[in-house]
């Protein structure tokens, strides 16, 4: 009787932290693998803020940061994706102040 | 009366649309440039400008006269000619890919290849030379690659840079690649070459003075006193976006080469004087 509470009671007490925790592992490469695809859509327009950010969230995460691994692809997300807007605009826009044209 | 004034507003598209899709040719470019630049210093004569920022501002140029009795770059451009003539394994040395053997044709360079359809820079054809004589490529933004373009530049001094767009749609199409990459904004910082080069020479950023556009790749490579050796053009291209945190492409990479081939054509007409030294 004792046994199988306590069996319950220790399972409870680790899965709790368990599936947060997978959640967050998950949430975070979603996130991250988000901010890397858009990057690379920037294409030649890249921005060194966003690879720096990508990389901090990268080795956060192998060190079991995850707070900090979400915030820093949360940061490179956002960077990525002002240079993709960045890359579409220019694409018209360097017209406008060519010499010639 | 309604009527006429669609007519004309249809005309005006009509008449605008083909003339911005047409673009404008390399030289009404370069002579536009030229003139710009005329018109922003208009005390500077048309051969100065490849002295940079030394050409538009009187203490730097002082500081800068006096380095030149013992340049730092001497040195290199010796080891540049010795490794220019050692033959290569085989036997067969550099002078042997080049027209002219390699002697005062760095005005030409870089040039559209017709049959490779790309842009070839001196950098790539030294390297091209050397894997088809059975060598092991240099690397491209310093070291021995930037001592033997400046021994083949110092062969050209003085002689007006000439660079050809061949009435071919891909080089064209180069040119005006490299024309969009010099004045497309890239980087956090939201900056063009242009914004920099065109519109701003001659104002100081940060410890910086800016030089113009024209004439800057006259003098490469170059010696900075911040790398404390020579260095290519790409490495300085390089240099540049990452000052505005866009991340630089790969020296070579197709982009740089193109974007060097508008850039070298805007100084069409001005002599090489590189090897030089800068900040
Ligand atoms: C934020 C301003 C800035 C931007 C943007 C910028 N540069 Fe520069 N560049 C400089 C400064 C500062 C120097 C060093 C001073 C000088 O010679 O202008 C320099 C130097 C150079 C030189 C060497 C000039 C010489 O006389 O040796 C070249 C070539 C050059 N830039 C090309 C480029 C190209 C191509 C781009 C675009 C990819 C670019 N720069 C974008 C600031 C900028």
């Amino acid at each position: 009787m004792k046994k199988p509470l306590l069996t319950i009671a220790i399972s409870l007490a680790l899965s709790a932290p368990l599936a947060v925790q997978a959640g967050e592992k998950e949430d975070f490469e979603e996130l991250y693998a988000k901010a890397q695809s858009t990057h690379k859509d920037a294409g030649t327009f890249q921005w060194t803020v966003t690879g720096d950010r990508l990389k901090a969230a990268k080795s956060a995460a192998d060190n079991g940061e995850h707070k900090k691994a979400k915030t820093m692809a949360n940061e490179a997300l956002k960077l990525a994706e002002e240079s993709v807007a960045q890359r579409k605009k220019q694409q018209e826009a360097w017209r406008m102040v060519a010499i010639g044209n | 009366m309604l009527k006429a004034k669609v007519i004309l507003v249809s005309l005006g598209i009509a008449l605008a649309i083909p003339q911005a899709m047409a673009g404008s040719t390399p030289e009404e470019d370069r002579k536009e440039a030229v003139e710009y630049f005329k018109q922003m210093f208009p005390d500077v004569p048309f051969e100065e400008f490849v002295n940079g920022q030394y050409a538009l501002n009187e203490d730097r140029r002082k500081q800068w006269e006096s380095m030149q009795d013992f340049p730092p770059y001497e040195f290199a451009v010796a080891e540049g000619q010795e490794m220019f003539e050692t033959p290569f394994a085989n036997g067969k040395t550099y002078a042997s890919c080049f027209e002219n053997d390699g002697i005062g044709i760095r005005q030409n360079y870089p040039y559209f290849d017709t049959k490779k359809n790309e842009v070839i820079t001196l950098e790539l054809a030294i390297n091209r030379c050397r894997e088809a004589n059975g060598e092991k490529p240099l690397r491209w933004k310093k070291g021995a690659i930037a001592s033997i373009s400046a021994y083949m530049a110092s062969t050209s001094e003085g002689k007006p840079i000439d660079i050809k767009v061949p009435d071919n749609p891909d080089a064209m199409a180069a040119y005006q690649d490299g024309k969009e990459f010099y004045y497309s904004r890239r980087g956090q910082l939201n900056f063009s070459c242009a914004s920099c080069h065109v519109q701003n020479p001659g104002k100081w950023i940060r410890a910086d003075f800016l030089s113009p556009a024209l004439g800057q790749p006259a003098n490469f490579p170059v010696h900075r006193s911040k790398w404390g050796e020579l260095g290519t053009l790409h490495r300085r291209f390089a240099g540049c976006n990452n000052n505005v945190r866009a991340d630089p492409l790969p020296a070579q990479s197709e982009e740089y080469r193109n974007l060097e081939y508008f850039l070298t054509y805007m100084s069409n007409g001005l002599p090489v004087t590189g090897p030089a030294t800068r900040p």
